[in-house]
């Protein structure tokens, strides 16, 4: 739960004295602060995935179809999942499919902070691609300084047992190796209500197997990291929620072997002069099945899917006079995607992405602007008379951004940015059609925020409030049409939305001795209106799954070792057509968690122990979480049921 | 839409059946309904009600029935959630067919796998037949007949065993008119869709639309599979062209066959063999048009009334959507020059004893949000009447009378 996140950097003592990774870090020279962030590693009753830690984020949408199995995606201020960047370790994690990444997929094993930036990331020597994506997701890893490990045992009422080990293990004074390994798996079988009726959710368990290795190295004036990561899963798709008799909702299974190796080094050449230079390989395979001996409501599908990615980026930085600085990066991205389904268009896109970003940072006034240019050729098979032929297109988009950052006083900081950047068509939009529409441009994202922040401290407090009001405008936003009849689509660039929001957290916190308290309440406005088609029935209304209002209140306590958590979250009205007719209201609900943790310290000699955090000194962690404390029936996806009341147990162990 | 039949047949069998019994009825349990008023005046006097089933999204469990009442011209959306309140899960998922049997009316959802069966009067159920994904229905005296996309069963078992799970064929459901129990099925082709019935024979058109997209076949089913509802077995298998849609039977011997074509060089197009010469295929095309495209049809009579467009491969590009009919007897192609706007996704004509027709059609919008029903006079102006809302993806019409 985001509860202990929040808990954990409660506990955050003031940093040690640099750990001797950090050394040859380059200077990051932010402009603008993350809109939120959160250490991941110091958690002790951990979310099972990222999704988690995200949930509670202002202006975040996670889409949930329920369960460890199934897909969560995050939306970011009404923009659609499409155009949140996931980055790991800077690198993009992306899928040219359908451009949907599954945040259930990532482990918060062995992962220093995960960080939400609405405006733009504007540390240096950054990939082009965390330019080019409207909004984004940082996953970073904890940098490990000592040798040390944790294994962990979770489960729960939800059928679920998720074990983990994780070693650190210091090769030599310039070598650090990680190796951790997480099994999952979740019979994901829950009551909810059905109708008149009360069932409990079928074919959506999951098992999945993580393995990874991670080096981190120094070099002199330099460091670089490598990671080869595999996980393979098998799961069910429980189907949504709909009128059936005795023919269950679905059998649907889906196999995924994922496998990627990524790598970067980081180079301070002089005072002046770095480099970075990342790449990857991901390779993902996907059996997807509907097994129709099994369910004889199945379409008989059986396909294999394997999608691969290549990509290379070099970015520079250059210090050239006191506060100004300038970075030049340029990616390169090969994606292929193969299959044997009928008539398929295989198709293959080369990306390349270059920015120019140039920053001014004092101490009390920041400034940053960029200019990316992205070009996309794709080559598609096209049925021709007689066979098949490949025909080309490129499309290209100039994205500029703008960023300030004033601290008038020393409470008080303000940021402004505007951003445009378009996320180019997914190959299920450009194949959808067999066809391939060779006209579909690049969907468009304009974003403008503002990002009053002021913090005070008096006495044992600590006080902080933030006020970000926004506009963001989707425009050419691709649209599927159908043409002839229900099994020909094509795709167009006809979609406008209008987002009008603010994003309002104030918390406080109180420390005196062995006593914590604090709290933290989030607000999140989102008009998303529909301007596509003047006089249709859908101008002017809500966008699908959007709230208008919504919000959470954290509270927590602790005393010593002994932690706990409330998390409330609301989540408002919302409609799962644009045609906000009765029919299609979702009425608004609320959800209740808590948590309870306990850390029990072995001091070593020399080492103090600091609680939650890793590799200080020894530790035993139990923990339990309640989810759905109410039990409250709800769904985020209309037709996909979540969860009810639930607990989750863990205990871990850290050396 | 196989109506063709049960619009013939059950049509006249009804009118039959009100001549001779002329005691007035009592009013029906759904009079109280109100919803959008729309001019019927022009409509046949002898119709009681014209149903639209709604398809819904694929999912989301948002099939509707509507029903526009003759006599007072109020066009009612969700009647079926109305008048079943204790029915909570409504409709259903995927409404993909409606027929009426006399005074029934047979509604196929697909993706729930059942027929519902309610009353004509006042829409209450009066059945629920469990069938795994249904496309269509038609009748005999006897039966209802309903396609079925679900594999190939040596018999109906109750743990519906597939016996080739790669490719499974479809089959053909038999339901017991009165029992509404299953009586046995037959295995046709692949994906059949449309069936219609005629002379002691059923025609079943087998699309092979999810074949076209596996292994081991990769190809589109092209035959009409003729089964002899004696034996209840396939006799005939007739070759059309790829991707077989509707079939409707003109009552006069000759069988018709909707094609949507493999959408980029076999074009849509209606096909006509003779009952009793399934090989003579012929498909329905003149010199002087420009073409004879299907996107949408429906039978009336001796008529099967088509929409489509020229473009049709032109994915990207506006299209012009034609309305053409034909008639076998005698051997005649009709074109109207009526202007259709939007995308036509389903569609009805009315024809009163002076001929005059009045069309009705089903636009899906952009198959998220509710969809419109319009009404076009088919004579003189040839405009458009009136339009409402009716529920997403209108596509398939009934007439009761």
């Amino acid at each position: 739960m985001i509860l202990a996140a929040v808990i954990a950097l409660f506990l955050q003592a003031p940093p040690d004295t640099l750990a001797p990774a950090a050394v040859y870090a380059v200077k990051e020279l932010l402009v603008v602060r993350a809109t939120e962030a959160v250490r991941a590693d110091s958690l002790v009753s951990a979310p099972m995935g990222v999704a988690d830690i995200l949930r509670s984020f202002t202006g975040v949408q996670v889409k949930d179809y329920g369960g460890a199995g199934g897909l969560k995606t995050v939306n970011v201020r009404s923009l659609g999942s499409e155009h949140v960047g996931i980055f790991l370790d800077g690198i993009q994690v992306d899928n040219a499919q359908n451009m949907q990444v599954d945040l259930g997929r990532f482990s918060t094993d062995g992962l220093g902070q995960v960080l939400l930036y609405n405006g733009q990331k504007t540390s240096r020597l950054q990939t082009a691609k965390e330019y080019a994506a409207g909004a984004s997701v940082h996953l970073e890893s904890a940098l490990p300084t000592v040798s040390g490990g944790e294994v962990r045992l979770r489960g729960g009422t939800l059928g679920t047992v998720n074990p983990s080990v994780r070693w650190d293990q210091r090769l030599s004074r310039w070598l650090m190796l990680r190796t951790s390994a997480d099994f999952l798996y979740s019979a994901g079988r829950y009551q909810y209500p059905c109708f008149d009726t009360t069932l409990v959710r079928e074919n959506g368990d999951i098992r999945s197997l993580r393995l990874e290795a991670q080096l981190f190295g120094r070099v002199r004036g330099g460091q670089w990291q490598a990671r080869v990561y595999g996980y393979g899963s098998e799961r069910g798709f429980p189907g949504p929620v709909i009128r059936r008799l005795s023919f269950p909702f679905s059998a649907e299974r889906q196999a995924d072997q994922d496998l990627f190796v990524q790598g970067g080094w980081t180079q301070e050449w002089t005072a002046r002069y770095s480099t970075a230079l990342r790449f990857k390989y991901a390779n993902n395979y996907t059996h997807y099945n509907t097994h129709p001996e099994k369910n004889p409501m199945a379409l008989p599908y059986n396909l294999h899917y394997r999608q691969q990615a290549g990509y290379l980026s070099l970015a520079q930085s250059v210090v050239l006079a006191g506060p100004w600085s300038v970075d030049v990066s340029a990616d390169v991205q090969r994606n292929a995607l193969d299959s044997d389904v009928g008539q398929f268009v295989t198709p293959r896109r080369t990306t390349l992405t270059g920015v120019l970003a140039t920053r001014l940072v004092w101490s009390r006034f920041r400034a940053a602007a960029h200019l990316v240019y992205q070009g996309a050729w794709d080559s598609f098979r096209t049925p021709s008379a007689g066979g098949w032929s490949r025909s080309n297109t490129y499309r290209d988009s100039w994205m500029p951004s703008l960023s300030l950052f004033w601290a008038p006083l020393p409470w008080l900081e303000a940021d402004a940015f505007v951003k445009r950047t378009y996320r180019l068509p997914s190959f299920n939009d450009l194949y959808y059609s067999l066809m391939g529409n060779a006209s579909l441009e690049p969907e468009a994202a304009l974003q403008v925020g503002v990002d009053l922040r002021a913090s005070l401290r008096p006495g044992a407090w600590q006080l902080e409030l933030r006020a970000s009001p926004y506009y963001n405008r989707v425009s050419n936003k691709i649209v599927a049409i159908p043409t002839l009849s229900q099994f020909r689509w094509t795709m167009l660039n006809i979609g406008l939305v209008d987002i009008t929001g603010a994003d309002i957290k104030a918390s406080a916190s109180w420390h005196r001795g062995p006593w914590r308290v604090g709290g933290t309440l989030r607000y999140t406005f989102q008009q998303a209106l529909d301007h596509s088609e003047p006089g249709s029935q859908t101008w002017g209304n809500q966008i699908p799954y959007i709230p208008r209002h919504s919000g959470s209140v954290v509270l927590e306590a602790g005393w010593r070792d002994l932690s706990f958590s409330w998390d409330s979250s609301f989540t408002g009205a919302r409609w799962s057509r644009t045609a906000n007719t009765p029919d299609y209201y979702l009425a608004p609900w609320s959800l209740s968690s808590a948590a309870l943790q306990y850390a029990f310290h072995f001091r070593e000699r020399g080492v103090a122990g600091r609680p939650g955090a890793p590799s200080a000194g020894r530790a035993l962690l139990l923990g339990v979480t309640i989810d759905n404390v109410f039990n409250t029936p709800y769904q985020v996806v209309q037709g996909y049921p979540m969860p009810g009341f639930n607990a989750q147990f863990s205990v871990s162990f850290r050396w | 839409m196989k109506k063709a039949l049960m619009l013939f047949t059950f049509g006249v069998l009804a009118a039959v059946a009100c001549q001779k019994n002329p005691v007035p009825e009592p009013p029906a349990k759904d009079a109280s309904l109100k919803g959008e008023e729309v001019s019927v005046k022009e409509f046949p006097a002898d119709i009681k009600k014209v149903f639209v089933l709604n398809e819904g999204q694929m999912g989301a469990n948002n099939a509707t029935l509507d029903f526009l009442r003759r006599s007072d011209g109020q066009y009612i959306t969700g009647a079926f959630k109305k008048m079943n309140p204790s029915a909570a899960a409504g409709l259903g998922d995927v409404g993909n067919d409606i027929a009426i049997h006399g005074d029934e009316v047979w509604m196929v959802i697909n993706n729930s796998g059942l027929v519902e069966v309610v009353s004509a009067a006042d829409e209450t159920e009066i059945a629920v037949v469990e069938i795994p994904t249904p496309r269509n229905v038609a009748f005999d005296d006897k039966y209802a007949y309903v396609t079925s996309w679900a594999g190939a069963f040596a018999t109906y078992g109750p743990d519906y065993t597939v016996t080739d799970s790669a490719n499974p064929k479809g089959c053909v459901y038999r339901v017991d008119l009165s029992t509404k129990k299953l009586a046995g099925s037959v295995e046709v082709g692949y994906q059949p869709e449309g069936i219609a019935y005629y002379g002691g024979k059923l025609y079943v058109a087998n699309s092979g639309g999810i074949s076209s997209q596996l292994p081991p076949l990769y190809a589109y089913d092209n035959t009409v599979s003729v089964i002899d509802t004696k034996t209840f077995a396939v006799t005939q298998t007739v070759e059309v062209q790829v991707n077989l849609k509707n079939v409707y039977a003109d009552g006069k011997g000759h069988i018709f066959v909707t094609t949507l074509g493999n959408y980029f060089d076999v074009h849509s197009g209606l096909y006509v063999f003779p009952a009793n010469a399934p090989d003579q295929v012929t498909r329905v095309e003149r010199d002087f048009l420009k073409h004879t495209h299907v996107s949408c049809s429906f039978a009336l009579g001796e008529e099967v009334y088509c929409i489509g467009t020229e473009n049709e491969f032109a994915f990207n590009e506006k299209h012009v959507y034609t309305l053409w009919s034909y008639n076998a007897v005698k051997n005649k192609l009709n074109l109207y020059p009526v202007d259709l706007g939007g995308v036509p996704y389903g569609m009805a004509v009315l024809e009163d004893d002076m001929e005059i027709r009045t069309l009705l059609v089903g636009d899906a919008g952009d198959y998220f949000n509710p969809g419109t029903v319009s009404c076009y006079r088919l004579y003189d102006a040839q405009d458009k009447v009136w339009r409402v809302t009716a529920g997403v993806c209108p596509g398939h019409f009934a007439v009761w009378k």
